[in-house]
């Protein structure tokens, strides 16, 4: 991953406290849309909240933004309070998923838009704007209109647009939806790069678990108006703390079973898991009920599948369905006769492939098992 | 603002914080909703507030309130006999005006011509024509000495002139040239569920060219037509240029009614009785308009269900 | 529907004949407006300028002419003034009653013209406004108020509203949004609205005929009173003057905001 955790002193840069909105008509007790949050992002950082639609988490940046008042919570930038601040003094950068280029100006001049507001000088303007179009690659677009560009230069213009002004924050809505996925992909490295080049704390908000994995410093997963999880994309990827965070980032069985023992504490806890149809299982984590029950998280593409003979010990199980999509084969597998249906996921072209009906043994890699604390709120 | 956050030096929230949430609804609303008040709530009140009391001889007033102007009114088979003329003008009026305008809303609906733009110009820009100017073009085509009239003179079907002006007939055949536009505009904005597709669609599941007409080119459209029927009917019950310079004062619907009690007798009290009456007539054609939507539209949502 | 030849010959016919109809007064009118004789007949007996001539002679009309030209360009503005805040209001800002509040200010359409009329007599006679130019840009005001929203409501409708807010995130306060935003991306419909507004004005009769009186008389009031007592070919020239107003403005309206959305009913 990109940056090491910034230093102390830059912590708590853009700083939500309690941030909670509650749209007029709405209410109840499942009612808020953004239902209370606490977030510090350090100077310097690039924050993805990630979460399926509805979470909240354009509401959460629009708040930032102030383009939505908070209902209740503070919004801090750099130790200042500006909850109460109207938009347009608060110094933030904002991309929005539509672009929201002004149709009637060109390129250049959306792009000084944000300058003239400052009433910066006429020639400043002029070098700042080149700077910014340079910065995205644009530079020698000015002039057209922003109706004769393609998606992906509209979504240059309106980073540059927000750049220009060097904001306090950066806020991307969705910034990479529009674009078809080829363009994706490089739009995604290209703001990672923009990101490293000027240094500005940014909080981008995507539905795409790839894009917060593969950009992002550290990743907030939003689920229902709150952040159910905050780590670096690792941490939220390998050590989801719920169910919730381990369905929606990334694919994952989640087995219930039964606790054989423990061991270790902290970092370095695990267990030994009885699950049926696979036996027990050793699991890191240390999300164990009091009742001794625990769920254990095994990734698709860490289980492997091997033709099974009579003679082999180990879980066994049988194919039920076997789909290509290129790059991968997934098969669903039923664990045992009566056990846990397994999504698997195995590169193409590398072993044997199965089709269904097929008898296999069922194998994982040790340190893949990770106990995962079951919230009852599946994805 | 409603609840208090400990880790914030909550900068003295406003007590007016509902107010100054509204103050731009207001202000934005504000000169816009002052002027319809002088220009149309107000006077609307006015004439209500007129409409009980008495009217005196040569044209005083005696402020007083009482029912007893619309009793008086109610009472005469005048009155009777010039809201019958006005139903009577409103429904044919809206009859051949549904019956003219909606193959022509139906063909603009499905042209994919290139002068589709044109066409649909030529058909409601009537609308934006002063409609004293194309009155006087019917009194031109209408009359004695009219294009009608001398034509058919000429060609000698007939031996007299034939009576298409200063009376009924005269201003139903005008009235529906000039709702037309209306019409058809409101036709083609409900028509917006018509797809051609629709049609061959039903052509390919085998329905002949009069089935796909009435099963589902009727329903379709019905909507539209609705609004249109409403809005004809309305507008005709209270035009009027129309039957003042056709009808050439032998025609008497509210409409001239209200404005020769108003101007020529000075009975501003019986005036505002017969506005009156005409807005509850407009409230009961709204009515009548709601309830008959809501039955279409329990109709189309019925038939969906059964089928699915 | 596909149809056989005959059906669609048939169809051609019928849309022929409907558009003549729908035509006839405007094209009757034209040629009329060229007649030679003193009075209105069929067919023309000659053809000349004069009847043209004689309407813009005509003392009553160059009067009637100047008060409707002024009264629409008056209520133009101000109707402009009134509208386009409230459609601003009813697009922009979310508020409890928003619905209630733009059905009333589409009301005034669902209100005959002559009872608004006798209404407006009523209001005005005792102040005194009527035969007064602010009594009839008044009058006006109430029936092209409904007009201007509608049409620029629609204008705000098409016009991003995330590209005011990334104006407001880059330092724009609401004015200068409003001014340097959301005035460029609405002008086609402002234009349009204010076209219309400016018509419906101009053309305005039964209103009028209540609140002038013989100082201020608009054009059409001045028209309709001549044709009670005659109809010549002079009139038939001032309909066609005024039919080529409506072209201009129905041209003028497709170049902004189009047609068919600026007369939506």
């Amino acid at each position: 991953m990109a940056d090491q955790p910034a230093a102390p002193a830059r912590a708590g840069y853009l700083r939500l406290a309690g941030l909670t909105k509650v749209f007029p008509g709405e209410g109840g007790p499942q009612g808020a849309a953004v239902a209370g949050i606490d977030l510090e992002v350090a100077h310097g950082e690039l924050l993805a909240v990630l979460g399926p639609s509805g979470c909240g988490k354009s509401t959460t940046l629009r708040m930032i933004a102030g383009l939505i008042e908070p209902s209740a919570g503070t919004v801090e930038v750099g130790g200042r309070d500006i909850t109460r601040l109207p938009v347009h003094r608060r110094d933030m950068g904002v991309v929005f998923q539509s672009y929201a280029l002004f149709p009637h100006l060109d390129v250049f001049r959306n792009v000084a838009f944000g300058l003239e507001m400052r009433k910066t000088a006429k020639s400043e303007v002029r070098t700042r704007v080149a700077r910014a179009l340079d910065l995205v690659r644009l530079g020698h677009l000015g002039d057209r209109r922003v109706s004769q560009l393609s998606g992906g230069q509209q979504q240059r213009v309106a980073l540059a647009r927000a750049l220009v002004i060097e904001p306090a924050v950066l806020l991307l809505d969705e910034p990479l939806s529009n674009l078809d996925a080829q363009l994706r992909g490089a739009m995604r490295d290209e703001i990672r790069r923009i990101h490293d080049e000027t240094g500005i704390t940014t909080v981008f908000v995507t539905h795409d678990q790839r894009e917060a994995l593969s950009m992002a410093d550290r990743v907030a997963v939003m689920n229902a108006g709150r952040v159910e999880q905050l780590g670096t994309p690792e941490e939220v990827y390998e050590r989801p703390s719920g169910r919730f965070t381990a369905e929606f980032v990334g694919r994952a069985n989640l087995l219930p079973g039964t606790v054989t023992a423990t061991h270790g504490a902290g970092g370095g806890a695990g267990a030994e898991v009885a699950i049926p149809g696979l036996g027990t299982v050793r699991a890191t984590g240390d999300a164990v009920t009091p009742e001794g029950r625990a769920t254990v998280m095994l990734r698709p593409h860490r289980i492997t599948l091997r033709a099974a003979g009579k003679a082999d010990a180990g879980p066994r199980g049988t194919v039920l369905s076997a789909g290509y999509s290129g790059e991968v084969i997934g098969y669903r597998v039923r664990a045992a006769h009566d056990g846990p249906e397994l999504e698997v996921e195995h590169p193409a072209g590398a072993g044997t492939a199965f089709g269904p009906g097929a008898e296999v043994l069922i194998g994982w890699d040790d340190a893949a098992p990770r106990l995962v604390a079951d919230d009852g709120d599946p994805a | 603002m409603t609840t208090a956050v400990p880790t914030a030096p909550a900068p003295a929230a406003p007590p007016a914080g509902r107010l100054r949430r509204h103050r731009p609804v207001l202000l934005l609303l504000a000169p816009g909703a002052l002027a319809l008040l002088l220009t149309y709530a107000l006077p609307l009140v006015w004439v209500v507030r007129m409409a009980l009391n008495r009217p005196l001889d040569g044209g005083a007033i005696l402020q007083t309130v009482t029912l007893s102007t619309f009793t008086d009114v109610l009472a005469s088979s005048h009155y009777w006999n010039v809201i019958g003329q006005t139903l009577q003008l409103g429904v044919l009026t809206t009859v051949f005006t549904l019956l003219l305008s909606y193959p022509v809303a139906l063909f603009l609906a499905r042209t994919t011509s290139r002068w589709r733009s044109l066409l649909f110009a030529l058909a409601v820009a009537p609308l934006l024509i002063s409609s004293v100017a194309r009155t006087f073009g019917w009194m031109a085509i209408l009359g004695n000495q009219g294009v009608v009239n001398k034509t058919l003179l000429a060609i000698g079907v007939i031996d007299d002139p034939l009576r298409l002006a200063n009376n009924m007939t005269g201003v139903v055949i005008a009235s529906t040239e000039i709702y037309m536009p209306f019409a058809i505009l409101a036709m083609l904005a409900g028509f917006g569920r018509l797809d051609p597709e629709l049609e061959r669609a039903a052509a390919s599941l085998g329905a002949g060219r009069f089935a796909v007409l009435r099963r589902v080119v009727l329903p379709l459209t019905a909507p539209g037509v609705l609004t249109a029927s409403l809005l004809v009917f309305v507008l005709s019950l209270s035009g009027y240029v129309t039957p003042r310079l056709i009808g050439g004062g032998r025609v008497f619907v509210l409409a001239t009614e209200i404005y020769d009690e108003a101007m020529n007798s000075l009975n501003w009290p019986v005036a505002a009785v017969l506005s009156v009456l005409l807005l509850l007539l407009f409230g009961l054609v709204v009515a009548v308009h709601l309830w008959a939507q809501r039955v279409l539209e329990a109709r189309f949502t019925g038939r969906g269900r059964s089928t699915s | 529907m596909r149809s056989g030849p005959v059906a669609r010959i048939g169809w051609a016919v019928l849309l022929t004949v409907l558009y003549l109809f729908l035509l006839a007064p405007v094209i009757i009118v034209f040629i009329e407006s060229f007649d030679t004789s003193t009075y209105l007949r069929f067919p023309p007996q000659g053809f000349s300028l004069e009847p043209y001539r004689q309407v813009f002679a005509n003392p009553d009309f160059q009067a009637g002419l100047k008060v409707s030209a002024v009264t629409a360009a008056t209520t133009t503005l101000l109707a402009l003034l009134c509208g386009v805040p409230a459609a601003l209001a009813l697009t922009r800002l979310r508020f409890r009653g928003r619905g209630a509040v733009e059905a009333a200010f589409l009301s005034p359409l669902l209100v005959p013209n002559i009872v608004l009329g006798l209404a407006l007599l009523i209001l005005f006679a005792p102040i005194p406004l009527t035969d007064t130019y602010w009594g009839l840009i008044l009058a006006h005001l109430g029936v092209t108020i409904p007009y201007v929203v509608r049409t620029v409501t629609a204008a705000l409708a098409g016009a991003d509203p995330r590209a005011e807010e990334a104006a407001a995130t880059l330092g724009a306060g609401p004015f200068t949004v409003f001014r340097r935003v959301t005035l460029p991306a609405i002008r086609p419909g402002l234009f349009s609205g204010g076209i219309i507004a400016f018509l419906l004005s101009f053309d305005e009769t039964v209103i009028s005929l209540f609140v002038s009186g013989h100082t201020v008389r608009p054009l059409p009031v001045a028209v309709l009173q001549y044709v009670e007592y005659r109809s010549d070919p002079s009139i038939a020239a001032l309909s066609v003057c005024l039919v080529l107003l409506s072209v201009v403005a129905v041209v003028l309206v497709e170049r902004g905001l189009g047609l068919r959305r600026s007369l939506r009913p």
